[in-house]
């Protein structure tokens, strides 16, 4: 039996000092200097700086808990608990300050974020907070973990695979041997919507990458060195293919367009064993797109949703159920096991990439959480030709590359969780599993209809 | 934008000015790129002299401190706190022998007000 895969994480510290949630305010005007301080009793070292306890000095916010216990406890009622700003301006209403916050958690732990007791927030919302997993496996605590003895493949395999197999007269296949990619885990890094100058910052990517065995998105391949094993590289659809470049790597995308064929037959001919991924943009006309790509030969569909999840061309249509139209269509046509299908664009946390593949994916690919990984607080300042708050184009790739890893491996635990919990042993099982989720719009039908008369 | 006004410049602000600072601040961020640097507080308060002279030290030409206006501060004194501490920092800034102007205080005329219009009115009365 081959050995388990697993990420074997490392604390990686942060370039900056942690934005917490909150700050505590302390006033030293009003300290009656009692010396029974409250501040000296704090468990988790937040005044750990201040080395008279009679003098109220800086914080260090980003080690406080919120229990509260200081600001109800000071006799000089000094000391008061705020909204931290920055933590309030962290990216937007989809990648929200918690996911920002969680991600960064992961990259420098790499370990579960755990929330704590109790949960405080909505249970449905808008795209993948409307569909629930099935847990009804948890019957009991694991054996021994998630780590166990319980084997949980999360590997996909990437390319055309044959419908059938065929034999000639004397026993012999006659079907051609398939050319597949396999990846340790359903998520590939693709190529960034935003970013400071991003030469260092790719080469954290590709070093990522290679620390996970996965596969990374790149317009620029390696020409030499450990990394193009790690590759996609992206083709230019202007220009010839470059032999030399393409011959050796495992897998190429071009873009879709009307002489996509000619292209992945032409890359076929300079290496029969480069795996060729269509990029395509989603839209509503994705599904059809896809069942004509399938049928004239295509191996891998990568369909890419803006960063926010939904369709570019304004239609609001959320990946996760546009990926649900591409896999029945494919199913329909009765080719769906012949192609794979990797889905982009909106995934931000660890749940998303299962939720994405119960919709139909074979994987995930994954590109804001890996500049989050590398702390970027996802303001798009750089977008706007503003200077990168953190410099991020100054990056050291082998703390980047560190950083990746170490969010990837929080994620493959979370889906060996979330694997675990359903009772599935295998990711690519997982694939279409629809019968698994449950969606807030189809309870909400179910229960409410027969009050309201017909509710869509 | 005229850069003639001294920069780099620092700008400490209580966020109840401005909730949505995030934003507003952008515009000058894009034309004066590193010469500014805005740091939202959760109170004016939260700043002490300490921390301004830091700021004299890593060589901030201006440090400009803008608290809400008087008694609308969310905690009551803050903002009383916050030009206390300004103050300390300015004697100190000068019984060091530097200009005292190094370090000012701005209490903003209403709340809310874009950061932006703040500071861009700050920078026009400096040159004036």
């Amino acid at each position: 039996m081959p050995g388990k895969y697993h990420i074997r994480a490392a604390p990686v510290p942060n370039r900056f000092p942690r934005i917490s949630r909150s700050g505590i305010l302390a006033w030293p005007e009003g300290c009656l200097g009692c010396n029974a301080c409250v501040k000296k009793a704090c468990i988790y070292g937040v005044y750990s700086e201040s080395s008279d306890p009679g003098q109220v000095k800086g914080a260090l916010d980003y080690l406080c808990q919120s229990c509260f216990r200081c600001i109800q406890s000071c006799p000089g009622r000094t000391l008061y608990k705020s909204l931290n700003p920055e933590y309030s301006a962290l990216g937007d209403a989809y990648w929200t300050p918690e996911i920002v916050s969680g991600l960064w958690y992961q990259a420098e732990t790499g370990k579960i974020p755990v929330s704590g007791a109790g949960y405080g927030g909505a249970f449905a919302g808008p795209g993948f907070d409307e569909m629930w997993t099935d847990m009804s496996e948890i019957v009991r605590p694991t054996r021994d973990g998630i780590h166990g003895r319980e084997y949980i493949n999360t590997s996909v395999d990437l390319g055309r695979k044959p419908k059938a197999l065929e034999f000639d007269g004397q026993g012999r296949m006659t079907t051609p041997e398939a050319s597949l990619v396999e990846i340790p885990l359903p998520i590939v890094f693709d190529l960034l919507p935003w970013s400071p100058l991003p030469d260092r910052i790719e080469q954290a990517i590709l070093e990522g990458a290679r620390q996970t065995g996965t596969l990374a998105v790149t317009a620029t391949a390696p020409k030499e060195g450990g990394h193009r094993d790690h590759v996609i590289l992206l083709l230019d659809d202007t220009e010839p293919p470059d032999r030399e470049l393409v011959a050796g790597l495992k897998m190429v995308e071009i873009k879709d367009g009307p002489e996509v064929g000619a292209r992945q037959a032409q890359l076929k001919e300079i290496d029969p064993s480069v795996v060729v991924s269509i990029r395509m943009t989603m839209s509503s006309e994705s599904p059809y797109r896809a069942r004509q790509l399938a049928e004239d030969g295509a191996e891998v569909l990568h369909v890419l949703a803006n960063a926010w999840g939904r369709e570019a061309d304004g239609s609001g249509f959320f990946i996760k159920d546009r990926v649900k139209g591409i896999h029945l269509v494919l199913v329909e046509c009765g080719m769906r096991d012949q192609v794979t299908l990797i889905a982009g664009g909106g995934i931000a946390m660890a749940e998303h990439v299962a939720k994405l593949i119960m919709c139909g994916a074979d994987a995930a690919s994954i590109d804001v959480p890996l500049l989050v990984a590398m702390e970027c607080r996802a303001c798009r300042r750089c977008a706007e030709g503003i200077e990168c708050p953190i410099h991020l184009e100054d990056v050291d790739p082998a703390w980047g590359g560190a950083r990746i890893r170490n969010l990837m491996a929080g994620w493959h635990s979370q889906l060996l969780e979330v694997l675990g919990a359903m009772g599935m042993r295998e990711a690519r099982r997982l694939r279409g599993e629809m019968g698994r989720s449950m969606l807030y719009e189809d309870l909400e039908r179910e229960f409410f209809s027969t009050l309201t008369g017909k509710r869509n | 934008m005229d850069t003639s006004f001294p920069v780099p410049i620092a700008v400490f602000f209580c966020h109840q000015i401005d909730p949505d600072q995030d934003r507003n601040r952008r515009p000058l961020e894009r034309e004066l790129g590193s010469m500014i640097r805005f740091y939202p507080l959760p109170c004016s308060s939260r700043i002490g002299a300490g921390d301004l002279l830091k700021m004299v030290e890593c060589g901030f030409k201006k440090i400009v401190l803008v608290t809400c206006p008087n008694g609308r501060c969310r905690y009551q004194v803050g903002n009383v706190r916050a030009r206390k501490r300004s103050d300390l920092a300015r004697k100190l800034v000068r019984e060091i022998g530097c200009d005292p102007d190094l370090i000012a205080t701005v209490v903003s005329e209403s709340i809310p007000i874009s950061i932006d219009t703040i500071v861009r009115q700050l920078l026009r009365d400096q040159k004036s």
